[in-house]
């Protein structure tokens, strides 16, 4: 739980359209993790809010701004305000949740937010940790699931062949934590954790194995 | 990774350099950016702060869509028009920024969160005053920025800096800090100076709770803002006399942490206690929202 901070710009920024950095840049941003973790056509979208998050999501505009990271626009989109009529005229429906219990991820601004369509379904867990920062402590992907410590950059890697001891040599230096690997039919799906943004040249060498790796 | 002031403070004065200089050392390393990247980066930022500023005196001021805060960042600048003021003019620069700032925040507009969206007016409204009074250029304005990163981080990863967590206190109170501690350095100060401006700002703030009336980011932020800049300019100015905290700067950060940690949830963001459960906040809530609290529209 140390450190979650890595950058002056997650301190001095972001540029936002307000009016809560929690409430919506965090918002936005759990939503554009959704986004790229789901990257297919979205039929429906379920955001179940919990705590802070359930209490003041209507007043800080939280429902368009997770909305907003869902369609992938950014924090100071002019467009962020209208996002939820955005998604319904594309005919994705959006449905919003206050649940009365306690964060199952134990945060107090947390948001579980769900993209399904007719193959595939996504559950996410983030948290807003303050100034726009936020944390992935859950994430279910068709099924399966993964429980990061949270903080970014979490990266997934999806390859027909067993890359694991690969990304191990190319990412040793700056894991958080173990490498997750799960076998799925024909595939090979992999979760790490970083302790900081990789560099260019390991994106490019992990592309060079794998068309599928999403960095959170 | 610089994860305490007095590693800041003690790095500084061993290398003989400004704390700025240190956080954009590691920013380059951690980001892997170039220098001039990051240097432009924080210019963006500070253009958005600025304009922001702008936003919120021109013509009437800016309205939030309740209607419960806008338009008073335009009535301190008439205000100031006429000259008699009690604080001094130059005070009443921070706070009409401050405010301009937060009325634009609550109006859905465009900010930069310093470090956050509720507590975005409290830096520029020291860096309007001190870029008057030391007659700083632009390049100047950035490195301030840089420096409040510096020491935010700190009390980003050792505490916290959402009201949800900790309360106002982590967010106008760490933005003071922050402030003080970089004003510190804009006026030639010393880097333990500006430590010691920084225990001093945020142990001024410590326990104040964040009871945003009916959750909005509306009533009190925008004028706590306010206290966030003018403690800062005056935690400076005593650091700069040679004032120092008892306290150091790090165990004022694990105080405000526990402090946090103690506050009951009604007073962390939720909109339930404080202000925003006196009759007069309860009252506003149900003017905004009605009876219906639920989101199905």
């Amino acid at each position: 739980m140390t450190n979650q901070y890595r950058s002056v710009f997650d301190i001095i920024g972001p540029i936002m359209i307000g009016p809560s950095s929690s409430h919506t840049a965090g918002a936005v941003a759990i939503g554009h993790v959704a986004n790229r973790l789901f990257h297919a056509p979205i039929k429906k979208v379920i955001v179940r809010y919990y705590e802070s998050f359930a209490q003041t999501h209507q007043g800080h505009g939280t429902d368009y701004a997770i909305i907003s990271g869902v369609l992938g626009f950014d924090p100071a989109d002019q467009r962020v305000p209208m996002a939820v009529d955005l998604a319904r005229r594309q005919g994705i429906e959006v449905e919003f949740i206050e649940d009365p219990g306690d964060s199952p991820v134990n945060h107090p601004n947390t948001a579980e937010l769900t993209l399904i369509n007719s193959q595939k379904s996504l559950t996410i867990w983030g948290c807003s940790i303050g100034g726009g920062t936020i944390e992935i402590r859950k994430v279910d992907l068709n099924g399966i699931i993964f429980q990061p410590d949270g903080p970014l950059p979490i990266i997934f890697v999806e390859s027909d062949q067993e890359i694991g001891t690969a990304l191990d040599h190319i990412f040793k230096d700056n894991y958080r934590g173990a490498r997750i690997s799960v076998r799925v039919p024909g595939r090979f799906l992999y979760k790490l954790e970083l302790l900081d943004k990789p560099y260019p040249e390991q994106v490019e060498q992990v592309r060079g194995m794998s068309k599928d790796m999403i960095v959170l | 990774m610089y994860t305490k002031i007095h590693e800041l403070v003690q790095t500084a004065q061993e290398r003989q350099l400004p704390i700025s200089e240190l956080i954009i050392e590691q920013e380059i390393q951690m980001s892997h950016s170039s220098r001039e990247i990051i240097w432009a980066t924080m210019g963006k930022n500070l253009d958005v702060m600025l304009a922001a500023e702008e936003k919120g005196v021109t013509g009437e001021g800016v309205q939030s869509a309740t209607g419960i805060t806008g338009g008073e960042a335009v009535l301190m600048k008439r205000y100031r028009e006429k000259g008699q003021s009690l604080s001094g003019d130059i005070m009443l620069e921070a706070v009409q920024n401050a405010i301009a700032t937060n009325e634009v925040n609550a109006s859905m507009g465009i900010i930069c969160a310093t470090p956050t969206a509720g507590s975005a007016g409290t830096l520029p409204g020291i860096l309007s005053v001190i870029t008057k009074q030391l007659s700083l250029d632009r390049d100047a304005q950035i490195r301030f920025l840089f420096c409040a990163s510096a020491f935010g981080m700190v009390v980003a990863n050792d505490a916290m800096i959402a009201g949800a967590t900790g309360g106002c206190q982590a967010e106008v109170g760490s933005a003071s800090a922050m402030g003080a501690a970089a004003a510190v350095e804009a006026a030639g100060g010393t880097p333990q100076q500006s430590s010691e401006a920084f225990a001093m700002a945020m142990s001024n703030l410590l326990g104040l709770v964040c009871d945003p009336v009916a959750g909005l980011v509306e009533v009190p932020c925008v004028k706590r803002n306010v206290i966030g800049s003018v403690n800062a300019l005056t935690s400076a100015d005593m650091a700069l006399a040679g004032l120092v905290s008892k306290i150091p700067a790090d165990e004022v950060i694990s105080a405000m942490k526990s402090i946090g940690e103690n506050l009951p949830s009604t007073l962390r963001e939720t909109g339930l206690g404080g202000l925003a459960a006196t009759p007069t906040g309860i009252a506003l809530k149900m003017q905004i929202f009605g009876q219906d609290m639920s989101i199905d529209k």
